[in-house]
């Protein structure tokens, strides 16, 4: 038995290129640039500037590969919000869906836990306020010193859970990650943007 | 297909050129294998090694492409130059353009695991994390060995181009073709580059790994049974169907996002399509097979093409489930997700390029591994990672049942727990098993023993058409 016909190995090259070629242009780079242009969910806005840079801390530190920012529109997934809708992702690039949940859904986390406080001392270490998380302690994101100075946000970490002396203050990368955090809220779907 | 009497110089450059690569993936196994090791023990323990450079979130794609880009890829890359050459009756052709090429495979390796450590990435995009210098010193790793590859074939004195042939030139085409696509940053944003994203994610396996592994399979699995493949046309078969139907299924990594639904719907179909080229090309593996199971018992290399060929059949078919909504709904997003890229990529892709180094390697080199390490590798690698899969596998589905019935998150990492800490255990003895490996590479390429009386190495001619 002989490949007729695939006994040239540029016959292997081209014919192999070119299928491969027609299939990634119709299954990646048409709906690539077609799914680039959608209308923004209507009320959502651009990223501040602090929300763009601690988005940058939430990529950097690979927070997507735990925590999952897409909601299903399935029974499971109610909890996390309403249904995401393409529009809510228009200004999210890199795109941060993930495909695991060690950790719970962000999408909705800004409105579920808007407290900056605890945002802060869940990053210091996850386990002053869930027992059994297995969330790593984000500690770099914090330095430690012996009196705040003025203008630190002093993190008010419960006891048995801070440095033994001195006081947790928040780095900016810390703080423009809880802003962003913050900033993760679900705009309503108005009956026309899902009409659209 | 015939062994062409090569002069000794240029079999030993072949030799050397197929030491090299193995050498250096075996250093990348090793190292991506101790990080992963690494993770598998802060699931229990969160607070172990508290420090930016060995967080989890950096270490993850550190551990996932070190194993993708550093050891499946330069590890396969060394089979695929020599088996090119066997089955063309030639030496490697255009050698510079090999060496350059591992050169440029490390340096990507290197740089790509620096950039990840110091928090530099393209995005949390599982296997494109890599920034995109680092990923075009890859796709300049793939165009030159590649083009050894191609000059191996075409410079060959048989006149036909054995099947292997096909899967391998294909599989350095479409990686270099997808690669470009997935790293060309300009016309991919929000929903349009999860649409890329999961293109390039499936496609970075199905259509490099799967290939070369099933190339080299080709070769070495009639090689060492001494008998030819059962059906060419299974294999052309399984050729074109693989390149038609993979390419369309990346988007069930993200059913029910806002991906239109035909796109969904779409890859659904093709994934069940997939169990054309999957059961075409193990079952062609099979039947070559039948009636001679005892030659497994015989060689070292056989069982771990054995369990490459049974994982390559379990976890694809099992892909083909876990791509149908209803599956979905309960197993994405949980570890079994994370069970299935073992079970696939380390089932079937390591347990193949390991069966390939251990029936083509000591053939050059004249250097035969340890019997008792290469037993105790497989035995170790074998138990461990089904312990792996069947952890996780279980842990996942508790998982997504503790989702389905609306409790509180925090009781389905509980619920998990015990099966992360089993995944440690299988973690540790396949981590075990890849220094004994690592020994075994040793003997295989620098080391002094001289080759004994190796029955594996004996078979001859076994791939003739």
């Amino acid at each position: 038995m002989s490949g007729r016909g695939m006994n040239n190995v540029w016959a292997i090259v081209l014919s192999t290129a070119l299928v491969y070629t027609v299939l990634s242009a119709l299954m990646a780079v048409i709906p690539g640039i077609t799914m680039s242009h959608m209308a923004p969910t209507p009320g959502l806005k651009p990223y501040t500037r602090q929300e763009r840079l601690g988005r940058q801390v939430y990529v950097s530190e690979g927070c997507a590969y735990c925590h999952s920012q897409v909601v299903r529109p399935i029974r499971e997934d109610a909890v996390y919000g309403r249904p995401s809708v393409g529009g809510d992702f228009v200004f999210q690039t890199p795109e941060l869906l993930g495909d695991h949940r060690n950790g719970p859904d962000l999408t909705d986390i800004g409105e579920r836990q808007p407290s900056t406080v605890w945002q802060l001392i869940h990053l210091w270490d996850p386990r002053a306020l869930v027992n059994e998380s297995i969330m790593p302690r984000y500690t770099w994101l914090f330095t430690v010193k012996a009196r705040a100075a003025p203008g630190d946000v002093v993190v008010p970490v419960p006891p048995g859970f801070g440095p033994s002396t001195g006081v947790v203050v928040a780095t900016k990368r810390a703080l423009h990650l809880v802003d962003y955090l913050e900033s993760l809220k679900q705009v309503p779907l108005t009956k026309s943007a899902v009409m659209k | 297909m015939a062994d062409a009497p090569a002069t000794a110089v240029s079999e030993r450059a072949d030799a050397t050129l197929f030491s090299a690569f193995t050498l250096s993936a075996t250093f990348w196994l090793l190292f991506a294998t101790a990080v992963g090791l690494l993770l598998s023990f802060k699931f229990p323990y969160p607070d172990l090694a508290t420090s930016p450079f060995l967080s989890f979130g950096r270490l993850r794609a550190i551990h996932t492409n070190g194993t993708f880009y550093g050891w499946a890829s330069i590890a396969l890359t060394g089979c695929v130059l020599y088996v090119a050459a066997k089955t063309s009756g030639t030496a490697i052709k255009g050698k510079a353009f090999a060496w350059l090429g591992l050169i440029c495979y490390n340096i990507a390796a290197i740089c790509g695991t620096v950039t990840l450590d110091l928090g530099i990435n393209y995005g949390d995009q599982e296997y494109r994390e890599w920034v995109w210098w680092v990923k075009l010193i890859f796709v300049a790793a793939l165009a030159l060995t590649g083009t050894s590859l191609v000059r191996t074939v075409a410079e060959r004195v048989e006149r036909e181009i054995y099947i292997s042939n096909w899967y391998l030139i294909g599989g350095f085409v479409f990686t270099i073709i997808m690669s470009i696509i997935a790293f060309i940053p300009y016309y991919q944003y929000g929903m349009g580059q999860v649409a890329v994203q999961g293109y390039f994610m499936h496609n970075a396996v199905g259509m490099w790994f799967t290939f070369l592994a099933l190339g080299i399979t080709y070769y070495a699995l009639p090689k060492l049974l001494n008998r030819p493949i059962y059906s060419y046309a299974l294999g052309v078969l399984g050729f074109w169907t693989n390149m038609i139907f993979y390419p369309l299924i990346g988007a069930h990594h993200f059913e029910f996002t806002p991906l239109p639904w035909w796109f969904q719907t779409l890859a659904i179909v093709f994934s069940v399509g997939m169990l054309v080229p999957v059961w075409a090309g193990s079952g062609n593996f099979f039947l070559t097979w039948r009636g001679h199971w005892e030659t497994v018992r015989r060689s070292y290399a056989l069982p771990f093409l054995v369990v490459g060929v049974i994982y390559y059949f379990l976890g694809s078919t099992q892909g083909t489930f876990e791509a149908l909504r209803s599956v979905q709904i309960i197993l994405h997003f949980t570890n079994f997700v994370i069970g299935h890229s073992h079970l696939t990529m380390y089932g079937f892709i390591t347990f193949i390029a390991w069966g390939g180094i251990y029936a083509l390697l000591p053939q050059i080199t004249k250097k035969a591994p340890s019997l008792i390490a290469t037993g105790l590798h497989f035995w170790l690698a074998f138990i461990g990672v089904t312990i792996y899969v069947i952890s996780l596998s279980i842990g996942g589905v508790l998982q997504g049942l503790d989702w389905a019935a609306g409790n509180p998150f925090i009781v389905s990492v509980e619920a998990a727990d015990p099966y992360w800490v089993a995944r440690a255990v299988g973690g540790t003895m396949m981590f075990l098993a890849h220094c004994i490996f690592a020994y075994n590479v040793y003997l295989m390429t620098v080391g002094r023993r001289p080759a004994g009386a190796t029955r594996a190495l004996s078979g001859s001619q076994g791939a003739s058409v």
